[in-house]
């Protein structure tokens, strides 16, 4: 690991290290990519990256050193190495999101911490008087649950109003999403209703799908939507992220899903502007007031070394041929593979077309397996951990409106597997969980008959 | 791995940790008095702690469903016990005491939004109330239009009479014009400087007095003093177990007395079970490493090695520090700022007036100097001399002591103060 000491400068301004791209013959080996995951536990078929993501072994020796040189000599560290360390991470992050300025990325725990710091504001915005009671706010009806209740929590609470834009499932092209979202916010501004802030999903949940967010921005201003916050929790090492292109005035991205960083650690990237000056983290210390980015590198002691490791990081996606482009591409490709290897055996479909899956893919599940409810999607996904070791989450389709279920399950496909793929997957992952479906439909199990 | 019951304490079965095994970790150049900051980890802790974030690396999501909350409710058990209270539900597992405040004050600030309480209404604290803490009252009480009575203390200070005297002033001034007080924040031990609170006399003034609400800032208290919250009697109280009780950074308690109340509060970071209880909203607040709050049974197992266990610990802490703050102002003619029986592992040294250390920044130069030159890790507090003080001591010294310290420690922060004295050291030449 680098010694930080090495770069003992105080200069705020000092170049982030350039990114050199291994030569050919020093790629990462499969052996080697085998080595760093060594940890992860044997016998299990982890097809589920998407949840709470990996990292490789060098990466926690990394982490690990950081741990030690605070153990050492705290008050050291806390005087002449923390801030540095985490001015470094911010920078290089910058660069690889295309912002503008270092000011502009704060870096916290995840981005359910990320959502609290917006949705907080917004929250003293009712308080006092900038908003007005009945003012809205705009989310997905797939939006993750940890940010619905923090809509409950700072923007219902505070008097705000909560307009829920429904988007297809399965869906076939960004049109699709597209004309949804435009019809869905226009509804929910009748009455003259004030839209304050949209909450948009780079990449959904649950649903796995990637949004146009691009257009989704677009259309939110032209509707008159005075800010956009871009959830985009799996974004980074998954899809490519611009923010100056997609244009919101938030985005958060967790780096230690599919960035190869240690729980936990994540971006909330503001756009310079007034507003951006007046976020607060929720946990306020010392730094109160100089700024969301330099609040949220002291929030009170603990344990920073996660986000202190992002150069090393740096290096480790550098050793994959075309870095963590490379990464992206050849994680999308495969999972796309495997999706539809795992469509054909079951006789079903994926839930998007390859173009919006990242590195993420949604299969749908025999219908004969009957999955009623997410508590059925829960127990199934419990009984192929326990029973076949495959860690995959399940999603429960509802019926749309006016569609006809009830005991007809023929062809219906109410279930999904999102399946992921990261460097360490291998096939055989994605074939004990085509083995183990097969089995069960075979065996005639339903989820009403699981234990 | 962790063991399955609690060691009930055995001196004469149990082997004392090997102190200098357990702390090799710590950088062994430097003379390490300041346990009070940021704390100290021994390595069967560390060892331990390790293992619990490899079990989450192996297999997150087995860890997520199957043994992260039973293990949770575990730690909270523990420190139910510890803390005398009643029930595990009032015990919720944070960060950090910062964390605490954050929590207890957003709900003061709603509170106030849905007028609960009136402009005006006061939040009372002390004036060495610790920095951040008065932060988060700008943040989240003036702002939403409460006002901040500060309780000015005196320091040096001879008895817990002094700090009783003066916060009963501050209450009827608090109390003036009718307005209300709504919540009293007190410290049990000040940081700086550090001195033990009468916290239960205050506490019991507080409820003559009709304060709605107390929050007992403990942060050093784990470990560092006996903490009985039944009979301290405050509403809320936050102590961080990585201060004196072992644990890896970070992880803090916050004990919520069962009311209506406790349902309304809640972590600012909200996730899944919002609604579900502040301790269990707590125990999930989004994908973090949450292994440094894993660890307390093995901590437990680590104090009770010792004779007397964290009891024994914290006595011999007491007396020791008390020892060394004696010889320490021994040596330079000074005095201890705070008597004994108000000190707790930390006491305040006072500095030799000729170092000339007149303001906040002097009192940062000094303990960088001390660290740089002399390999003494200490904080030192300024404090403005009173009108027509006579060559007042303006500068004091918080030592520590834990259980890895030594009186080696003591005599090279004597010495380093000494040559400072000898060489006609003063702040004013130290650089920036």
């Amino acid at each position: 690991m680098e010694d930080p000491q090495a770069n003992g400068d105080h200069n705020h301004n000092h170049i982030p290290k350039k990114l050199k791209l291994s030569s050919p013959s020093s790629f990462i080996s499969d052996s080697e990519i085998r080595q760093e995951f060594a940890h992860h536990q044997l016998g299990i078929a982890r097809i589920n990256n998407g949840s709470f993501g990996s990292c490789p072994a060098s990466i926690i020796a990394a982490q690990k050193q950081w741990q030690l040189r605070f153990l050492q000599q705290p008050d050291d560290f806390f005087f002449n190495h923390l801030q540095n360390g985490i001015l470094r991470s911010r920078t290089l992050i910058t660069s690889l999101i295309n912002a503008d300025h270092v000011d502009e990325v704060s870096i916290v725990d995840n981005a359910t911490t990320a959502a609290a710091i917006v949705l907080q504001h917004v929250g003293w915005a009712f308080a006092e008087g900038r908003f007005q009671k009945g003012d809205a706010v705009v989310m997905l009806h797939c939006a993750f649950q940890a940010v619905k209740k923090s809509i409950e929590a700072y923007v219902t609470r505070a008097g705000g109003s909560v307009i829920v834009v429904q988007l297809p499932f399965p869906v076939h092209s960004d049109q699709e999403i597209i004309a949804e979202f435009r019809k869905g916010l226009a509804m929910g501004k009748a009455h003259g209703r004030k839209v304050r802030l949209a909450i948009i999903d780079h990449i959904t949940s649950m649903p796995c799908v990637v949004i146009p967010v691009r257009e989704l921005v677009q259309i939110c201003r032209e509707e008159g939507v005075e800010q956009v916050f871009v959830d985009a929790a799996h974004a980074i090492g998954s899809v490519h992220v611009d923010v100056k292109e997609i244009g919101a005035d938030f985005y958060v991205s967790n780096l230690h899903k599919w960035f190869f960083c240690p729980p936990s650690v994540a971006f909330l990237y503001c756009r310079k502007s007034p507003i951006a000056l007046d976020l607060h983290h929720p946990v306020v210390s010392h730094e109160y007031g100089n700024g969301l980015a330099i609040e949220s590198a002291w929030i009170g002691t603990r344990d920073y070394s996660s986000q202190l490791v992002v150069p090393d990081v740096l290096d480790f996606v550098n050793r994959f041929e075309g870095g963590i482009a490379g990464i992206r591409k050849r994680n999308h490709d495969a999972v796309v593979r495997m999706g539809e290897l795992l469509a054909r055996a079951w006789g079903t479909h994926l839930g998007s077309p390859p173009e919006m899956c990242p590195s993420m893919a949604m299969v749908g599940l025999p219908s004969s397996l009957r999955i009623s409810s997410d508590d059925d999607a829960l127990k199934l996904r419990t009984h192929l951990r326990d029973h076949f070791e495959v860690e995959v989450p399940i999603y429960y389709q509802a019926l749309k409106d006016g569609e006809i279920g009830g005991d007809n399950w023929d062809g219906r496909v109410a279930g999904y597997a999102r399946i992921s793929h990261q460097v360490y997957n291998t096939v055989d992952d994605y074939l004990k969980l085509r083995d183990a479906i097969n089995q069960l439909v075979k065996d005639g199990v339903t989820c009403n008959n699981l234990p | 791995m962790a063991s399955d019951d609690h060691h009930i304490p055995n001196g004469s079965t149990t082997t004392p940790p090997d102190i200098q095994f357990e702390f090799a970790h710590h950088d062994p150049a430097i003379a390490r008095i300041n346990n009070g900051s940021f704390g100290s980890c021994p390595s069967s802790v560390i060892s331990a702690q390790q293992d619990w974030q490899l079990k989450w690396l192996q297999q997150p999501d087995d860890f997520y469903f199957n043994t992260l909350k039973p293990s949770i409710l575990k730690a909270r058990l523990i420190i139910r016990d510890l803390i005398n209270a009643d029930h595990v539900e009032e015990i919720s597992i944070v960060d950090n005491a910062t964390t605490a405040a954050a929590i207890v004050l957003q709900h003061v600030t709603w509170s106030f939004l849905s007028s609960q309480f009136q402009p005006g209404d006061a939040a009372i604290i002390l004036h060495y109330a610790y920095g951040a803490v008065k932060k988060s009252l700008q943040a989240y009480v003036a702002r939403a239009g409460g006002q901040i009575i500060e309780v000015k203390l005196p320091f040096p200070v001879n008895s817990d009479e002094e700090i009783i005297q003066e916060f009963r002033k501050a209450l009827e001034l608090g109390r003036m014009n009718g307005r209300k007080i709504r919540l009293a924040l007190i410290d049990h031990i000040t940081s700086m400087p550090s001195v033990v609170i009468p916290v239960k006399e205050l506490v019991k003034m507080c409820r003559e007095e009709d304060v709605d609400q107390i929050f007992v800032d403990g942060a050093h208290s784990i470990g560092c003093v006996d903490i009985d919250v039944k009979d301290i009697g405050a509403d809320y109280y936050t102590s961080n177990l990585h201060k004196w009780f072992f644990c890896p950074p970070a992880v803090a308690f916050l004990y919520c007395k069962k009311s209506d109340i406790l349902n309304q509060l809640h972590h600012p970071v909200v996730s899944h079970e919002y609604g579900n209880g502040l301790a269990i909203e707590s125990s999930w607040i989004g994908t973090r490493d949450y292994s440094a709050q894993l660890v307390v049974p093995e901590v437990m197992d680590f104090v009770n090695r010792f004779d007397g266990g964290i009891d024994g610990i914290k006595k011999r802490n007491h007396e020791k520090v008390v020892e060394m703050a004696i010889m320490l102002a021994k040596a330079w003619g000074t005095h201890l700022g705070v008597p004994p029986h108000m000190c707790s592992s930390m006491a305040m040294v006072g500095l030799p007036a000729c170092l000339g250390i007149f303001s906040h920044s002097d009192g940062l130069k000094l303990r960088a100097y001390l660290r740089d030159c002399f390999k003494v890790e200490v904080p030192i507090y300024h404090r403005e001399p009173e009108k027509g003080e006579d060559s007042p001591i303006t500068g004091y010294a918080r030592i520590s002591h834990q259980v890895y310290n030594t009186v080696e420690d003591y005599y090279k922060f004597r010495d380093a103060v000494n040559k400072l004295v000898n060489d006609g050291v003063t702040c004013a030449f130290l650089s920036d």
